[in-house]
């Protein structure tokens, strides 16, 4: 496994949702380094070094973590919890992506500490600007403490 | 009642005994006096009783005694007789009875053949006339020939009846006659005194005046001696109180045994004494527990007790009849069978002169249906509610789930067209650049109506909340936020609008799909004018938005307020149809109502009416 430094973690089930999302941080020049996960179990194994992710180096912690919350397996929520609860991953920043604001998963995540909340806009246009605005924010603005 | 036991007759029939008129001619007499004159009773009619003796001059003057002086005795007279030196002494005794003052007495004269024994005839004597007199004090008494003919009657009889001795005298006991007995008992009577014997019984008779009287009768014939009565004796008492006393208990115990039948046809009732061991079931309780009467008796309630009611219940069911009031309320009980029954249930404690019950009757009605209907109405309730929350979650997940599924693929749609029109533009001729632009187009509509599903959907569960708007500030708002979005211009001219008290937020939709309306379909006028105006209406304020637009037939005006119903194709005027459709259910929310007027080509006028509440 490489130590190359991971900007954004996206996980994201929906290939063309994760497509489109990656092409509009990166055409918006935000984040070089976007790693990619499907599901909840393998953001869960890749952040805290287990299954396929065992031998990473868990301390290459990404800068933001991008989560969908409706997800097969393990989901959003549940993934948010883990990165909450443990000291080694409690300080990254994670927006949540939800393709409603009538979802009342948002304010379970805000309970469990989420940073932020994106609804996906239907059109493009809105989608990237929101990502691109939450990625700029978390990214560059965004002093990590750590 | 009927009490044959004999009285006066014992003496006639012993000893001879005679009737005298006041001519001093024999009227009647019996087998005694038959006997010892020897001859028949039919030869001593009308023979002067004084020719009957060897002393005539004696027994003439006993007759005036007795007349004057009501009564003599002990004058000793010798009868004739057929054989020479047969004197047959007897020692006599006679006394008047008085038929009135203008009447004629009559004198009765009886003879004892025991001329030892005539201390215990002087007793007979006295008796008799002891008899006669208590008798008439006391008794109403009346005396008829052997057809009933009234021939005597006393004081008494006529201060009952109310008619005069006179009026009585020569009539028949019709004259008092009440109806009131069935013929067959009269015949009865008749037949009892023809044949000789005592009748006794009580008669209800009616007076002079109408009114009725009962009097415990006693009717003696005397009797020839051919053994056929000739004469009638009848001995009244007044039992005229003790009947009405009588007849008074016997109403009202018929109306309580009435009432005991009735509950106990149309109600459960049991008797349970102070300690609430069951004395008493009736048919009804039975059949509703199912248990025999012998299986209830001695037992307590426990034994159809349901264990539905709260001990508490019970408690106070129990405190409230020991203190010696009524309880009313409903109970569940179980039958044997284990089956539930309810019963309308009234206890009522009957108490003994300390105060404290010795007794309790429970008077219940079974309303087991009644019962059953209200918890199966309750049930359906509950089932109703269950389902709505079922519903409205279902509509809930639903709006969820289209927004969420609908919207990826769309966002889909939209992002890879929009990356072909960004990154492919330059190789595309004019005609794919068109095509590209309908997908894009399309895909933007689909998203519109998509979110205004969605708001539709969400109306269905957002609580109306009531505060007091400035119609002319919300409007004046609301038309900015309309400039922002739609590039069309109109005249908007508004009419200082009365306040209202209603749901800001969503009366501004109403408002904003209104004016926003207005302004598309006046779009294509030359000087397109929208007007805002209010009305004070009957209870109720009606405002109003008009345009000079392209109208519409009234004939669709019921598919105005639809949800996807639309008068106009997409391409003529945008908008996806669910727009007045919201504004109609916020409009219910609030209990108004909406509806639209119009004309083709010359424009349309939309109203709105909300209560007014102060």
């Amino acid at each position: 496994m490489d130590n190359t430094e991971i900007e954004i973690l996206l996980v994201e089930d929906n290939s063309n949702d994760a497509e489109l999302t990656i092409r509009a941080l990166t055409k918006a020049k935000i984040a070089n380094s976007i790693v990619h996960l499907h599901d909840g179990a393998q953001a869960i194994d890749f952040l805290f070094g287990k299954g396929e992710y065992a031998k990473r180096d868990i301390n290459n912690k990404p800068q933001l973590i991008l989560l969908d919350l409706k997800m097969p397996k393990v989901d959003g929520l549940e993934v948010l919890q883990k990165i909450k609860a443990d000291e080694l991953t409690k300080r990254i920043p994670v927006v949540i992506l939800t393709s409603s604001k009538e979802n009342p998963d948002i304010e379970k995540s805000y309970a469990l500490g989420a940073n932020s909340y994106i609804v996906k806009p239907v059109d493009f246009e809105g989608f990237a600007k929101a990502i691109t605005d939450l990625g700029f924010y978390w990214i560059l603005l965004n002093q990590n403490p750590l | 009642m009927k009490d044959n036991k004999t009285m006066i007759p014992g003496y006639f029939g012993r000893e001879p005994f005679f009737s005298i008129n006041a001519e001093g001619y024999v009227t009647a007499c019996n087998y005694a006096a038959e006997r010892i004159c020897e001859i028949t009773s039919k030869e001593l009619n009308n023979t002067s009783f004084k020719t009957l003796f060897t002393q005539p001059d004696l027994a003439e003057e006993m007759l005036q005694r007795a007349s004057t002086a009501g009564m003599v005795s002990d004058v000793h007279l010798s009868f004739r007789s057929s054989k020479e030196d047969d004197h047959k002494n007897v020692v006599f005794g006679a006394f008047c009875f008085s038929n009135g003052e203008d009447q004629p007495s009559t004198i009765f004269a009886v003879a004892s053949q025991h001329e030892s024994d005539e201390g215990s005839f002087q007793n007979i004597l006295k008796e008799i006339a002891d008899y006669k007199y208590a008798l008439d004090e006391s008794s109403i008494v009346a005396i008829t020939d052997q057809k009933g003919t009234i021939t005597y009657v006393n004081d008494n009889f006529c201060s009952i009846s109310k008619y005069d001795r006179s009026e009585l005298i020569g009539q028949d006991h019709r004259i008092i006659n009440s109806a009131y007995h069935p013929k067959e008992f009269i015949r009865n009577l008749w037949v009892t005194i023809a044949n000789g014997k005592i009748w006794r019984d009580e008669l209800k008779n009616r007076a002079k005046d109408g009114s009725y009287y009962w009097v415990d009768t006693t009717i003696v014939p005397f009797l020839n001696n051919q053994g056929k009565p000739y004469k009638y004796l009848a001995i009244r008492a007044d039992i005229t109180s003790r009947k009405a006393v009588e007849e008074n208990l016997e109403t009202s115990l018929k109306e309580t045994s009435d009432y005991k039948y009735a509950l106990d046809e149309s109600s459960i009732v049991a008797i349970t004494d102070q300690k609430g061991i069951i004395k008493y079931a009736n048919y009804n309780f039975c059949r509703i527990s199912k248990f025999s009467y012998e299986e209830l008796i001695g037992r307590d309630h426990r034994i159809i007790n349901s264990g539905h009611h709260p001990k508490a219940f019970i408690r106070n069911l129990w405190v409230t009849i020991a203190n010696g009031k009524i309880w009313r309320g409903e109970l569940k009980n179980k039958a044997k069978d284990g089956s539930y029954y309810w019963v309308d249930t009234t206890i009522i404690p009957f108490l003994d002169e300390k105060g404290k019950p010795y007794q309790y009757v429970a008077i219940r009605a079974d309303i087991t249906q009644r019962k059953l209907a209200e918890e199966e109405i309750i049930i359906l309730n509950e089932e109703l509610e269950k389902r709505v929350k079922e519903r409205t979650e279902e509509i809930e997940s639903f709006s969820y789930s289209v927004s969420h599924d609908l919207r990826g693929p769309l966002r889909a749609v939209n992002g890879y067209a929009k990356i072909l029109e960004e990154e492919y533009r330059s190789i595309f001729d004019e005609e794919a650049k068109r095509l590209l632009g309908e997908v894009q187009h399309n895909a933007k509509r689909m998203g519109i109506l998509i979110d205004d599903l969605l708001a539709f959907a969400r109306l269905g569960r957002q609580e109306v909340q009531g505060s007091l708007i400035d119609m002319n500030k919300l409007t004046a708002a609301t038309i900015r936020d309309i400039n922002q979005t739609i590039t069309h211009r109109a005249d908007i001219r508004i009419k200082n609008l009365l306040p209202v008290k209603a749901d800001h937020s969503l009366l501004e939709h109403v408002m904003g799909n209104l004016i926003s309306n207005a302004i598309k379909y006046s779009s294509k006028k030359e000087n397109p004018v929208v007007e805002i105006k209010s009305k004070r209406g009957d209870c109720e304020l009606i405002y109003s938005v008009s345009d000079n637009g392209v109208g519409f037939d009234m004939e669709y005006q019921h598919k105005l307020f639809g949800v996807f119903q639309r008068l106009h194709s997409a391409d003529e005027f945008p908008g996806t149809g669910v727009g007045l459709a919201i504004a109609q259910r916020i409009i219910n929310k609030h209990k108004g109502k909406i509806w639209a007027e119009g004309t083709p080509g010359k424009g349309a006028t939309f109203y709105f009416s909300l209560p007014e509440i102060i």
